[in-house]
């Protein structure tokens, strides 16, 4: 439904987007992840055709976001960042400009803004200037006039910004009611976000693509991640070479401290060294005070994923 | 041609929520009754809005400009320029239907004209083909300001500088011509250039009764001019 091909974009000197390239099918929620300044808005705003790519390209449902920019757009429902709206028209008002926009007639409108506002809850708020509505209930609006015209995508720039806990979890239900109507891409910087809703994960950072998948996939690279803390009474030293000869065990790094000895295991990919390491201290009668799995959260992942980027773009330059 | 339609009635009725096309309305209703009633309206006077009329073009080149100022800039400013660009229509669209809906706001401004013809009417018999080709005449004359002023509210999201930038452009081709003849070292093709553009000049067989084609092309080819810088103003904008 996607396609990003070679995506380029230079903003005079500055490279913002860095030959990204994915693919996203029909149906899917994906989530656009990645720190502020990371590039996500402008690729969003080159798939919506708000800028012209310096090299490379996108179709959305078959057309050219270039070449076929008309019929392009005529695909996409857009919540901008920071979702701009006329604060002196009325959300009736509002919605029917934007249907008109997109070439729907009278009757068309006034069908879909019916089943928008019932989506959105706006129905109360109808008559109401959206300058005075508050800033949650503008979102709605911003959604609804995204959806207006039922499009097949859905860009959703940082669709939950700036909204109280309540509002933000309308937002993510509401999104995920879309789940399968339409192929959503939705940005965010906030890793449980796209946590919540999406089915597959864009990390970019710098304006490279630097991590991709389904959130378990991710998971799984996060535990490869993480390590096995272990504190037991002996020596250092036999720890080490003892641990080190178990299955499943990659790197040992034992330390001694008031007689006490801490010892971080890391495992092979895949492998869980857990109940063999415990087969192996009670063959040495070691006494145990602590043993723990330090899971590396997606979190983790995410600032270690982006901090990288970010320390090799340093070195780079 | 819908989605100019649509774009320029949502731009009229947004017009109205502006302060300061209240603050327009007001001063060009008061300084083009001033101009009427202290110049023109008495007994003995002849019974014609010409002399008005010719004034109101001044009045315009700054009363104008305050109109488009707001047109593009105010969008960029907000932000919803976005959204109407990533909208299935032209950028053409866009512009002629703001141009369109601050010229209806402009016709608006032409109520109090017409309130003065009809006092002229209770009290002479006025002439009402100059009137109406008059006002005919304002309408083009406004035409191209606020195409000029749409143009310029395409460069900047300042409205303050977008309104500066029209005076600059619209200034040169009112004010200087009138100092070319005294300019006599002037090459003869040049002078006769200026005083062709001069927006005044063209503007005078109007005030006459006159509908000549030669004036309406001068307007025309000027609005599409300046129309056609501000689309491609905006296409220019994709690329940064």
């Amino acid at each position: 439904m996607i396609e990003v091909n070679d995506l380029v974009k230079w903003y005079g000197p500055v490279l913002a987007v860095d030959h990204l390239q994915f693919q996203i099918p029909a149906g899917r929620i994906i989530g656009f992840l990645g720190p502020n300044g990371a590039g996500k808005s402008t690729t969003l705003r080159i798939l919506t055709g708000y800028l012209s790519p310096t090299s490379g390209g996108a179709t959305i449902a078959g057309f050219d976001v270039l070449r076929q920019s008309q019929n392009a757009r005529a695909h996409i429902g857009y919540l901008p960042e920071n979702n701009p709206l006329y604060p002196e028209m009325r959300v009736d008002e509002y919605l029917h400009y934007r249907g008109k926009l997109h070439g729907m007639n009278r009757n068309e409108r006034r069908q879909r803004i019916d089943v928008v506002t019932d989506r959105c809850s706006l129905e109360q708020l109808r008559r109401r200037l959206i300058g005075q509505l508050s800033k949650g209930n503008r979102q709605r609006v911003g959604l609804a006039q995204a959806l207006l015209h039922n499009p097949p995508v859905l860009v959703l720039d940082e669709p939950t910004s700036g909204l109280d806990p309540n509002q933000i979890t309308q937002v993510r239900s509401l999104v995920a009611e879309l789940r399968g109507k339409h192929t959503v891409i939705l940005s965010t910087h906030i890793l449980r976000e796209v946590e919540m809703s999406a089915d597959e994960v864009i990390v970019i950072a710098r304006g490279k693509i630097v991590a991709q998948g389904t959130i378990d996939e991710l998971r799984q690279t996060a535990r490869t991640g993480s390590k096995i803390i272990i504190e037991l009474q002996a020596d250092a030293r036999s720890v080490s070479s003892v641990f080190a000869e178990v299955d499943g065990v990659q790197d040992v790094d034992a330390s001694a401290r008031d007689g006490w000895c801490t010892a971080a295991v890391t495992p092979a990919t895949g492998a869980d060294p857990r109940e063999a390491l415990g087969k192996v201290i009670t063959t040495n009668g070691w006494t145990v005070r602590e043993m723990r799995h330090d899971k590396a959260s997606l979190e983790e992942l995410y600032t270690q994923i982006t901090a990288e980027q970010d320390v090799a773009n340093t070195n780079a330059a | 041609m819908t989605q100019i339609l649509n774009i320029a009635r949502r731009e009229l009725s947004s017009q109205f929520f502006s302060p300061i096309a209240y603050a327009v309305l007001g001063i060009f209703a008061l300084g083009t009754s001033l101009i009427f009633v202290i110049g023109y309206l008495g007994p003995g006077q002849p019974a014609t809005l010409r002399g008005t009329f010719e004034w109101v073009v001044w009045l315009m080149i700054f009363l104008v400009p305050a109109i488009s100022m707001r047109l593009i800039s105010e969008e960029f400013r907000s932000g919803t320029f976005e959204l109407l660009m990533t909208a299935p229509i032209t950028d053409a669209d866009v512009i002629v239907g703001k141009w369109l809906g601050a010229l209806g706001f402009f016709s608006t401004l032409l109520l109090p004209l017409i309130a003065m013809a009809v006092v002229l009417e209770f009290n002479a018999s006025p002439d009402w083909g100059p009137i109406v080709s008059g006002l005919i005449g304002l309408v083009l004359v406004a035409g191209l300001y606020l195409a000029i002023g749409t143009f310029a509210s395409t460069l900047t999201e300042n409205q303050i500088i977008a309104f500066f930038v029209s005076v600059f452009v619209i200034v040169p081709i009112t004010l200087v011509p009138i100092f070319v003849p005294r300019w006599t070292q002037l090459p003869p093709a040049v002078s006769k250039t200026i005083l062709y553009l001069q927006i005044n000049a063209q503007y005078e067989p109007f005030g006459k009764g006159l509908l000549a084609l030669p004036n309406v092309i001068y307007f025309a080819t000027g609005i599409a001019l300046f129309l056609f810088l501000a689309i491609k103003t905006l296409e220019s904008r994709r690329w940064r």
